[in-house]
């Protein structure tokens, strides 16, 4: 195959991202891969004022759906349904509560639990996307898988077959294969094993760098509004980024094996006192 | 009454216990109190509401449950799902003449536990560095945004202050 042109390096939605493809990236290229970021950013960011999530937590009600507000929310259900409500679309004012807010104050003003009955606080459908109490959602479980997706697909489209889009933490792989190290959460120096991509997506999840005060970190238990104690970092490997995303997500709890499970999905995850697991069908190499 | 035929995984008895516990407790008359002990069982949100076949005001006399058909949700939590069972409870002439226990459909699951699901466990796996493995890309968890970073620095300054 050609030498690779030089990835292309930025950062959006709060994160680093490298797009890197057998073929130069046009300028068109880039701008198609903008509008779709920021389009999903003004949409489901809790991080700026005048996005759709952020207007209805100010303001509850309904609004014209957004485009990925089915496939995202239909997955969100299956998640909560997994882990016993451990994952839930509404837990922005949980993460904001421990400081993880849109000034990114990192004060932490205690736990408070995720509303239970999300269901029947948020509905969505071809009609609208209806928020009936005050809540903020927060799409953090699944919402940079589905990203990596639309910008994977739309450079798909505009002829880009050797492709890789990583977003830090969730790529998303076709073409050649790629090796990716998995990074070990405790020194970033240091890989646990690596694993080779066909593809396929796989998503990243650790409690080391987005953390702050007493033991804080992003990963909140939705029914406590405590962050995670017992598992440390999670890898998924699936057909699709947003699905690698919800299954690093829900590995994070009980209930996360049996979801990877019932939809295909494989992975390797360390807990806080070191062990490592994995899934039966594992494809990943472990350094032991 | 003979519930056995209906009981066939241990793992359901638990949830059933709490349910069957409201029939044979006598001072407990209402569908109301039903769902609270199945509730506290289960800890979940069942309900239990008298079925359409309950038969209108026909007490038995002894003051405690009237004739008809009862049905309870339960739920309760395993490690690995949450366990939905529906219990019907049928009292004729003041006594339990039918209990159907029905939705064990996960208990099969259940019983496989989550060790069916996990591949391996060690406890021996050790990092390599990065420069020694050939690899084209690295997984972790995301790299934060300056501004996060920013974040980070300035409660950090504050807290030194």
């Amino acid at each position: 195959m050609d030498a690779p042109a030089p990835p292309w390096r930025f950062e959006a939605i709060g994160t680093v991202w490298e797009i890197g493809s057998g073929r130069p990236l046009s300028a068109e290229d880039r701008d198609a891969v903008a509008a779709i970021i920021d389009g999903f950013d003004r949409t489901w960011s809790r991080f700026r004022p005048d996005s759709v999530v952020s207007r209805l937590a100010a303001s509850p009600g309904s609004v014209p759906p957004p485009g990925d507000a089915t496939p995202m929310l239909d997955l969100y259900a299956e998640l909560a349904e997994a882990t016993g409500g451990a994952v839930n679309p509404l837990v922005g004012e949980s993460l904001a509560r421990r400081g993880y807010d849109a000034a990114l104050s990192l004060r932490d003003r205690g736990p408070v639990a995720a509303p239970a009955d999300w269901r029947s606080a948020l509905a969505w459908s071809p009609d609208g996307l209806v928020l009936s109490e005050p809540a903020t959602i927060d799409v953090g479980a699944i919402g940079k898988g589905r990203l990596v997706d639309l910008v994977h697909a739309a450079l798909r489209s505009r002829g880009h077959t050797a492709l890789v889009v990583d977003a830090s933490g969730d790529l998303a792989v076709s073409g050649p294969a790629v090796r990716v190290g998995l990074e070990h959460p405790y020194d970033p120096t240091l890989a646990i094993g690596v694993v080779e991509l066909r593809d396929r997506a796989l998503c990243a999840s650790a409690v080391n760098r987005r953390a702050w005060g007493d033991g804080l970190h992003h990963v909140l238990d939705a029914r406590t509004g405590e962050p995670v104690r017992t598992i440390a970092a999670t890898w998924a490997i699936a057909s699709s980024a947003m699905l690698a995303d919800a299954a690093a997500t829900a590995l994070f709890f009980d209930g996360g094996p049996a979801f990877a499970h019932a939809q295909g999905v494989e992975w390797v995850r360390m807990t806080t006192s070191g062990t490592v697991e994995w899934s039966p069908g594992s494809p990943a190499e472990l350094f032991g | 009454m003979n519930i056995s035929p209906s009981v066939r995984h241990g793992s359901a008895l638990a949830g059933i216990a709490g349910v069957l516990l409201l029939v044979g407790c006598a001072g407990s008359p209402t569908a109301n109190e039903a769902e609270g002990t199945a509730g506290a069982g289960a800890g979940s949100t069942p309900s239990a509401s008298p079925g359409p076949s309950a038969s209108s005001g026909s007490s038995n006399g002894s003051g405690t449950y009237k004739d008809g058909t009862y049905t309870a949700d339960g739920s309760y939590r395993t490690p690995e799902t949450v366990e939905k069972i529906t219990v019907t409870v049928t009292l004729a002439g003041g006594v339990v003449d039918k209990v159907q226990v029905t939705g064990d459909p996960q208990a099969r699951e259940t019983e496989r536990y989550q060790g069916q699901f996990i591949g391996g466990i060690s406890e021996l796996v050790v990092g390599k560095p990065l420069d020694q493995i050939s690899v084209s890309k690295v997984a972790g968890s995301s790299l934060t945004s300056q501004g996060f970073t920013q974040a980070i620095e300035k409660i950090r300054t504050e807290a030194a202050s």
